[in-house]
């Protein structure tokens, strides 16, 4: 790339190995970079709504992931264009908080570089563009707040909550069961949501999945699930009123950590040594059961010394408990993590109602339950499934249900889902779009006609006739004044998302709306690209 | 030059390039003018952004004249200079970056038509001085003080500077909501000089308006061990201790080693080493602190330790932020275990939240600018208007000037006013409006005899000129000056320049291709380069 010219034409050399850098500006940076960020767009358009399809992505070491979720997708996608990961990006920042509406985000996002295009080809200042998208985006969120609704909903009458997380459960794989899955994560966040507070600490739900079983056998459980067995195949399988001691010591004689060696000379030193070694085994054991535990968790392993002699003592252990888990235990039962066989006082032991071991199907799998806990706070999900994509799609669908149902619970308020709300605010925007002088106009009016672009994408998925189903809806919402008109993609044969309970939460539209415009505005102000020419 | 006729004299190493003379001058200023053109297009609130790849194929897209320049990796020895007075303008006054290259490249291709027509350089540098001198005390004249005001009134006209500074940055959108939350973050650390009170935190997700101040320090979860979820998370009024030392078990001295003679002693050895843990754990609960933060590590059994007692720690926190804890609450950080007395002091944290982790970046940059351009509007206190108005008004000063003095010297100082005028040009430029017709508005309002218009700059809005006073456009005197001081000089420096001497060890191949060009471009000067 040159920068600079001498009077007889020749470059000069500026910026280091000035040759081996490309750069692209004015206009044709902005083409190049609209076209990077619709080209990861379009992927995920056909992945929006509950008749989007699935992508199967194959990691570098062969492992095969097959999801709908949008952040998950491009996330695995490993894209290398710098336009491309601004937008992996974007769906990333919505997944972190909001956790629901991944693909929508892009797919809105997309759809505006679409309509910035049209507008910079008709000459109007990047710049001014951002700005009347900005406008846009303000009108839009505002309107959203006016059609939005208040749910009431409390402990014992869930049922609005159960149907948002129905509606974001639809898109994905799992809809076979999105009735019974809502209500697993409905009840999973109640149970440990701070209802004064309006929070939910997530990391209290714990997801597992184990592959076999039906997805209909997906549970939740009041308590914590390891996937652990008795360290010794003798211990029992179930323990009533449970006093656990959580460790995190191994049971082994102590090791100073300075450098140490011990000198034995003679017969009689040996003795002495091993004779300590026992005698440790044997205090530890001893401790535990002093306090009165009825079984031990612990971090860290034992030596098979130590095994039998708690088997001997009858008193069950489980080894090798991950520290996340541990910490869950600790909490669920009301038990504190203890780091020092000394430190073992009875306050400090946690109380489960019912420990218990189960095994699954023909395999020698087994799982440890922790339930009743003293705390409930601290709830797992438990998944089965034909297969492991299955799983972790689940996972993924159930993250995304755990999430609306947590907005729901910070803030009350729903928009009505498929396309309904776009097609509103998309009303919205374009009455605004004549108020406001100046070029801006043109770029709100592309707003309008950008938020347009997900209803659309919604018909398209579903089969449906796209321009005709979305202007018949939209002359129907304004017809009526009712924004609760969207694209009929199950076929119930109603527009009225009322009806057919289509929620969604109103901050996660907003967020959409506000996160897409954000980002379409740094990309359309990019106007100079300098580059390695590798790249 | 040496006649063609006599043997050469071989004074320099083999391979050695050395360009002289005016052609040298030429394209030094060639040179410059082109990493001018480089930053051109960011001026203004307008002005667009570039996205930069680096050698290790990070990215940066940012809009900051002192960023662009310094990632742009310029290795061209006159243009190096550009980079150099951005960076002192960004950490002088820390805004107007772009302004201060754009002003050096305009003065130099104001210059080289003289150049050229064999004006001697150095009259071109004399002048300019004055010029410049001049410039500044109309700046100074110029400059409206806001001493005297009430706090509320200063905080208001405080936030008008930082809000100009950021209508040109990605946040600009915002700009309002940002400039509120900059001034009360530079209130809030009163007059301590020391900028790093000010913490910007970066969390990726949300949305730009979820960023909020904190009036405190606050910092990143840091990683933890089991026990970290047991420990209560609010306190009121807490003690807190700073640490340096690692509460980990561990040896004590690295490298030790002990002999055991006795396994009766075993016992002991292990037991001496849980004490030494316990004990300066027992002294952190004894000291009455409530919160523990040592920048080293703090290990699972402190972290559960801890747990037990009530007491929530962090460790492994980063030395800045706990030092900003320090100064907040007016401890020291301890490197042995000891008690801390508490003394309130004020500090500020700025939350950023945005969409991605470049737009962040980009933000964090921004508000680095506002929050210097505030803390320098409050100990200078004096503002002139922006959007041009000043540049103008000073051209229009140095025009009037250069008429009264005799000789070569007022066209120097005419083509100086000429290149002030770039900025407003500029800023039309980017905003796609017609310059010419702006800028004639524009000099017709500031040669109103009775300097009522002097005030009158580019209304980025309309297309038209509007008074940037009026529209609260406004910006620090102390940047405008800073700028044409830096650019002045830089501007002089290059012109002093007649002759460069390349070393050809210390580059390598591509140097080498730099050498040719150079040479070449000298205008085909024979018998300075050697192969």
């Amino acid at each position: 790339m040159a920068l600079a010219f001498d009077e007889f034409g020749r470059p000069f050399i500026i910026l280091r190995e000035q040759d081996q850098k490309t750069r692209l500006r004015g206009i044709d940076a902005q083409k190049a970079n609209i076209a990077a960020g619709k080209a990861v767009a379009r992927i995920l358009r056909s992945s929006l709504g509950p008749k989007g399809m699935d992508k199967m992505l194959q990691g570098p070491d062969g492992d095969v992931t097959i999801t709908n979720d949008g952040a998950t997708i491009l996330e695995q996608m490993d894209v290398d264009n710098q336009i491309a990961k601004l937008m992996v990006e974007l769906s990333r920042s919505q997944d972190y908080e909001i956790g629901d509406g991944t693909t929508g985000v892009v797919v809105m996002a997309g759809a505006l570089l679409e309509q910035a295009e049209r507008q910079l080809d008709r000459g109007i200042h990047p710049i001014r563009v951002a700005e009347g998208y900005e406008m846009a985006s303000r009108v839009a969120v505002e309107h959203l707040e006016r059609i939005s609704q208040k749910f009431e909903f409390d402990v014992d009458n869930f049922e609005p909550l159960v149907k948002t997380c129905m509606t974001t459960l639809s898109s994905k794989i799992v809809n076979r069961c999105k009735r019974s899955l809502a209500e697993i994560a409905v009840k999973a966040v109640l149970a440990v949501a701070d209802l004064e507070r309006r929070d939910v600490n997530l990391d209290l739900i714990k997801v597992e999945g184990k592959v076999g079983g039906n997805l209909e056998d997906t549970e939740l459980i009041y308590g914590i699930l390891v996937d652990k067995d008795m360290s010794h195949p003798q211990m029992p399988k179930q323990i009533e009123d449970a006093h656990i001691a959580i460790l995190t010591c191994p049971f082994e004689p102590p090791k100073p950590k300075t450098k140490h060696k011990v000198d034995i000379d003679t017969v009689e030193k040996f003795e002495t040594l091993r004779k300590q070694e026992q005698q440790y085994f044997d205090e530890m054991v001893q401790k535990c059961k002093d306090v009165g535990a009825t079984l031990v968790i612990c971090q860290w392993g034992f030596d098979d010394e130590a095994n039998h002699l708690l088997m001997h003592r009858n008193l069950p252990a489980v080894r090798w408990v991950g520290g996340v888990e541990l910490e869950l235990i600790a909490i669920a039962t009301g038990g504190r993590i203890v780091p020092r066989f000394q430190e073992l006082t009875p306050e400090k032991l946690g109380k489960a109602g019912m420990v218990r071991e189960k095994s699954f199907g023909t395999t020698k799998e087994r799982m440890l339950y922790i339930e009743h806990c003293a705390n409930s706070k601290a709830v797992t999900i438990f998944i089965r499934g034909g297969n492991k994509m299955m799983i972790e799609e689940t996972k993924r669908s159930i993250h995304d249900a755990l999430c609306v149902a947590r907005n729901l619970i910070r803030n009350k308020s729903i928009v009505y889902g498929g396309g309904a709300a776009e097609i509103a605010c998309s009303l919205a925007v374009d009455a605004a779009a004549d108020k406001y002088p100046g070029v801006e106009q043109y770029a709100i009016r592309a707003f309008a006609e950008a938020l347009d672009s997900v209803p659309m994408a919604l018909a398209e998925n579903s089969g449906l006739q796209p321009i005709e189903t979305l202007s018949a809806v939209k002359s129907q919402q304004l017809k009526e004044n009712i924004p609760f008109y969207g694209i009929d993609c199950n076929d119930v044969g109603t527009n009225d998302m009322r009806e057919q309970n289509v929620f969604e939460t109103l901050i996660g539209k907003q967020q959409q709306i506000l996160l897409a415009t954000q980002v379409v505005k740094m990309i359309l102000k990019i106007d100079d690209v300098i580059s390695n020419s590798e790249y | 030059m040496a006649s063609m006729m006599q043997p050469q004299i071989i004074l320099l190493k083999e391979g050695t390039d050395t360009s002289q003379g005016k052609a040298q001058l030429l394209s030094n200023i060639n040179a410059v003018t082109a990493v001018g053109d480089v930053v051109r297009t960011t001026l203004g609130p307008r002005g667009m952004d570039k996205l930069i790849h680096d050698d290790k194929g990070s990215v940066t897209i940012s809009n900051d004249g002192a960023t662009i320049m310094k990632l742009l990796d310029i290795v061209h020895p006159a243009a190096k200079i550009l980079v150099d007075i951005a960076k002192s303008q960004d950490s002088e006054v820390g805004d107007g970056t772009t302004t201060v290259v754009l002003l050096a490249a305009e003065f130099l291709k104001e210059a080289k038509p003289f150049v050229e027509d064999g004006v001697h350089s150095q009259n071109l540098i004399r002048s300019y001085r004055t010029a410049s001198t001049l410039a500044i005390e109309k700046v100074k004249e110029l400059a409206v003080s806001i001493e005297g005001k009430s706090v509320e009134e200063k905080k208001g006209l405080l936030a008008k500077c930082a809000a100009t500074t950021l209508s040109s940055k990605l946040i600009g959108g915002e700009k309002e909501f940002f400039a509120t939350m900059v001034v009360d973050a530079v209130m809030a650390i009163g007059d301590d000089d020391r900028l790093n009170l000010i913490g910007i935190k970066k969390v990726p997700g949300g949305n730009m308006r979820d960023s909020f101040l904190v009036d405190g320090v606050a910092f990143k979860k840091t990683f933890s061990y089991a026990g970290f979820e047991q420990q209560p998370k609010k306190f009121d009024n807490p003690k807190i201790l700073l640490l340096n030392i690692e509460l980990e078990l561990k040896s004590e001295k690295e490298n030790a080693e002990i002999r055991l003679s006795d396994p009766s002693q075993y016992q002991s050895i292990v037991d001496a080493e849980w004490n030494i843990i316990y004990d300066k754990l027992d002294k952190c609960v004894e000291s009455g602190a409530k919160v523990v933060l040592s920048r080293l590590a703090i290990g699972d059994l402190a972290t559960q330790y801890f747990a037990d007692r009530d007491i929530f720690c962090a460790g492994r926190v980063a030395e800045q932020d706990l030092n900003r804890v320090a100064a907040a609450a007016g401890g020291t950080v301890q490197t042995s275990v000891n008690n801390i007395i508490p003394e309130a002091r004020r500090t500020a944290s700025i939350v950023l939240r945005g969409g991605a982790d470049q737009f962040i970046e980009e933000a964090e940059r921004s508000l680095h600018d506002a929050i210097m351009i505030v803390r320098r509007a409050v100990k200078n206190s004096t503002v002139v208007p922006g959007g041009g108005a000043i540049d103008m008004e000073i051209s229009k000063y140095l025009r009037q000037h250069s008429r009264t003095i005799a000789g070569k010297s007022q066209l120097f100082i005419n083509s100086y006013a000429k290149a002030l005028e770039v900025i407003p040009r500029q800023l039309c430029d980017n905003a796609g409006f017609d310059a010419t017709d702006v800028l004639n508005k524009l000099r017709q309002k500031h040669a109103m005899q009775s300097g009522e218009g002097a005030s009158y700059g580019v209304d980025i809005n309309t297309g038209g000129i509007a008074d940037s006073f009026a529209n609260f456009v406004w910006e620090p005197a102390v940047v405008k000056i800073n700028a044409i001081n830096a650019a002045t000089e830089a501007a002089c420096l290059i012109l002093s320049v007649d002759e460069t001497v390349k070393n050809p060890k210390s580059e390598s191949a591509q140097g080498d291709a730099a050498a040719g060009a150079m040479g070449r471009g000298r205008g085909g000067g024979r018998g300075m380069r050697r192969r």
